[in-house]
């Protein structure tokens, strides 16, 4: 196995490092939560990586992720868009709509049968949208993160809850609660405000099948059965969701070698 | 080629030595020659960028756009001392509303004129807009004291349409001058301060390329909007590998106004204003102004349209979705993105720019 490039994604919430072989296949990885000082995580994290790998030094590096600019090894950075596309194209096989909820932010990118981003919605100014929306609200309800699909999932009915936004949909929880609302139901309607929210950004962009989703959301199995309900389309996955922006980088670093 | 471009104080302290009155106007459309025929002297206020706002937010809804809320601010704060009169043409509802609070309620020492340009150009309209151009004028006579003759006239049309035409010039030039896009549209944005003769020296002193321009694989767009502030905004399309070969920005080409061969001289300023490029704020008719849209994309070589929109600019925001759908039916990307009219860019909106250009690599 040898290590032919490395792929970088300093994202708000995790930070990720893959690295591809000559044919692009992912040979290694890891991921950590994000820490505040960027450079000195991102350095330490490529140099585990490679460590473990043997990877030989030259490496090509490819940087995404908001923190792409302070990544000291990259030989370029590419944005998350157009990394996280060609990561999904690679993985699936397939152009399309791709959906990716990180944590602090959601883009919809519409990717082409060469696997390039051709058009894009990104939600980054506020938290609606977001992984963060999931993780505040089931904060909120003391919900573990892991237990919110199951548990929207089983509820019988959404109450509803008409606000994508953060700080909005808080205050109505807060209300639900003092009514007696069932908690589970209350997680159903969170998840439906949050698809809403998605959705309409894949309206914005054009939904042209098949519909792709990434991101750590990815793992919550009532936001991908939610986005099929809404959308009427069925959802696709790849193999490591949270994985792909880092992935679609590492193939990136790997064309500059050619 | 002049390295530091005066500043808007200095151009102010070089019309005031020049004994002219100084006017602070507001955007976008007004009879630039009437000011000068009557010794008077515009200073435009965009903002300013780096004006924190505060004194204006006390007099507008939250929803209002930065250009309003900041040159509020800033005239309160220290524009009012400075200038003998204040215009605000009324291009656009939060505009009229400036108008009305700055004349209602601010009520500063120096008079607050309006200005209102017809939306269309109609027959009747072009009438009006001749008697609205002699009643600024009887306006700007009590200001400054001075009632222009036939001299003033010849003399201030004949500088001010000289500044114009350095302007459409430079615009005609672009592709052979021998500076980066942050150079040109200082160049440009000069001409909201500076006299029509420094202005005029200033445009024509940019040099052109020995050779063949170098075209270096730059990704071309076509930036459209209000403003390009702050204009770090080009070291960073730049450094994207991004360059912008024609704009529809309000402070650049959407003033490029065409000649006029009419004798009289409200006539004259009438007819170059109904001639301007189409503009939201002049009434335009989308269909048209999208059209021509797309046919500068195809002549200037560019990749795709950047709609950098000033937040909460009504008459901007309305026209996006057709300009959207009609230049992506014609084959170019499009992105838009909305700023604060700020002194720095959020990196948020430096991603979205830089995945676009990616996208049309
Ligand atoms: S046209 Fe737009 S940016 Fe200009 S003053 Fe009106 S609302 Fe503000």
């Amino acid at each position: 196995m040898t290590v032919a490039a490395l792929g970088i994604d300093a994202g708000s919430t995790t930070c990720k490092a893959v690295a591809v072989d000559a044919d692009g296949h992912s040979v290694g990885w890891r991921l950590e939560s994000a820490l505040p000082r960027v450079e000195a995580q991102t350095d330490a994290l490529l140099v585990a990586l490679a460590l473990e790998l043997g990877a030989a030094d030259g490496v090509p590096v490819v940087a995404t992720g908001y923190g792409r600019k302070l990544v000291r090894a990259a030989t370029r950075d590419v944005t998350e868009i157009t990394c996280h596309a060609r990561g999904v194209f690679a993985d699936l096989g397939t152009g399309g709509t791709l959906v990716d909820i990180g944590g602090q932010d959601a883009k919809v990118i519409r990717i082409d049968e060469r696997g390039r981003p051709v058009d894009f919605a990104m939600n980054d100014k506020c938290a609606a949208g977001t992984g963060r929306f999931l993780e505040y609200t089931a904060d909120r309800l003391h919900v573990p993160l892991d237990d919110l699909g199951p548990r929207s999932l089983a509820a019988p009915r959404a109450e509803h809850i008409s606000s994508t936004c953060t700080v909005f949909a808080e205050s109505e929880i807060v209300s639900l609660i003092a009514q007696g609302a069932d908690v589970d139901e209350i997680l159903l309607g969170l998840h439906r405000s949050l698809v809403s929210r998605i959705v309409a950004m894949v309206r914005g962009v054009g939904l042209t099948p098949p519909l792709l989703l990434s991101g750590g959301v990815a793992r919550n199995d009532a936001i991908r059965e939610l986005l099929g309900r809404e959308t009427g389309q069925p959802v696709r996955l790849p193999s490591a969701p949270q994985l792909m922006g880092a992935y679609g980088a590492a193939l990136l670093a790997l064309e500059l070698t050619r | 080629m002049h390295d530091t471009i005066p500043s808007r104080s200095g151009a102010l302290a070089v019309a005031r030595e020049q004994g002219r009155a100084i006017v602070a106007v507001l955007p976008y459309h007004y009879p630039r020659a009437l000011l000068r025929a009557h010794r008077c002297h515009p200073i435009e206020v965009w903002g300013p960028p780096f004006e924190p706002g505060d004194l204006g937010a006390l007099h507008f809804q939250a929803y209002t756009c930065g250009i309003v809320v900041k040159a509020t601010s800033f005239l309160v704060r220290e524009g009012f001392d400075r200038v003998d009169a204040v215009l605000v043409p009324h291009g656009c509802d939060a505009l009229q509303g400036m108008g009305s609070v700055l004349g209602d309620f601010v009520a500063p020492t120096p008079p607050v004129l309006t200005f209102y340009p017809p939306r269309r150009a109609r027959p009747a309209d072009r009438a009006y807009l001749v008697e609205e151009i002699r009643a600024l004028g009887r306006r700007l006579a009590e200001v400054s004291g001075h009632t222009p003759d036939e001299a003033d006239w010849a003399e201030a049309l004949a500088a001010e349409e000289a500044a114009d035409a350095a302007l459409a010039d430079l615009y005609h030039r672009r592709g052979r001058l021998d500076v980066d896009d942050r150079r040109f549209y200082e160049v440009v944005r000069a001409r909201e301060y500076l006299t029509a003769e420094d202005f005029t020296a200033l445009a024509a002193s940019l040099p052109e390329h020995d050779g063949a321009p170098d075209a270096d694989g730059d990704v071309g767009l076509l930036l459209s909007g209000i403003v390009a502030e702050p204009l770090d905004l080009f070291d960073r399309l730049r450094a994207m590998g991004a360059r912008v070969v024609a704009d529809d920005l309000a402070t650049g080409w959407r003033r490029v106004y065409p000649p006029s061969t009419l004798a009289d001289p409200y006539e004259r300023l009438a007819d170059r204003l109904l001639a301007a490029p189409p503009d939201p704020t002049l009434g335009a008719p989308l269909d048209a102004r999208a059209g021509l849209l797309v046919e500068r994309l195809r002549a200037s070589g560019a990749r795709g349209l950047l709609i950098y929109d000033v937040t909460f600019c009504e008459p901007e925001l309305f026209a996006v979705p057709v300009l959207r759908e009609r230049v992506t039916a014609a084959g170019f990307g499009v992105l838009h993105v909305e700023h604060e009219l700020g002194t720095t860019l959020p990196n948020q909106t430096l991603t979205r720019i830089e995945a676009f250009v990616e996208t049309l690599r």
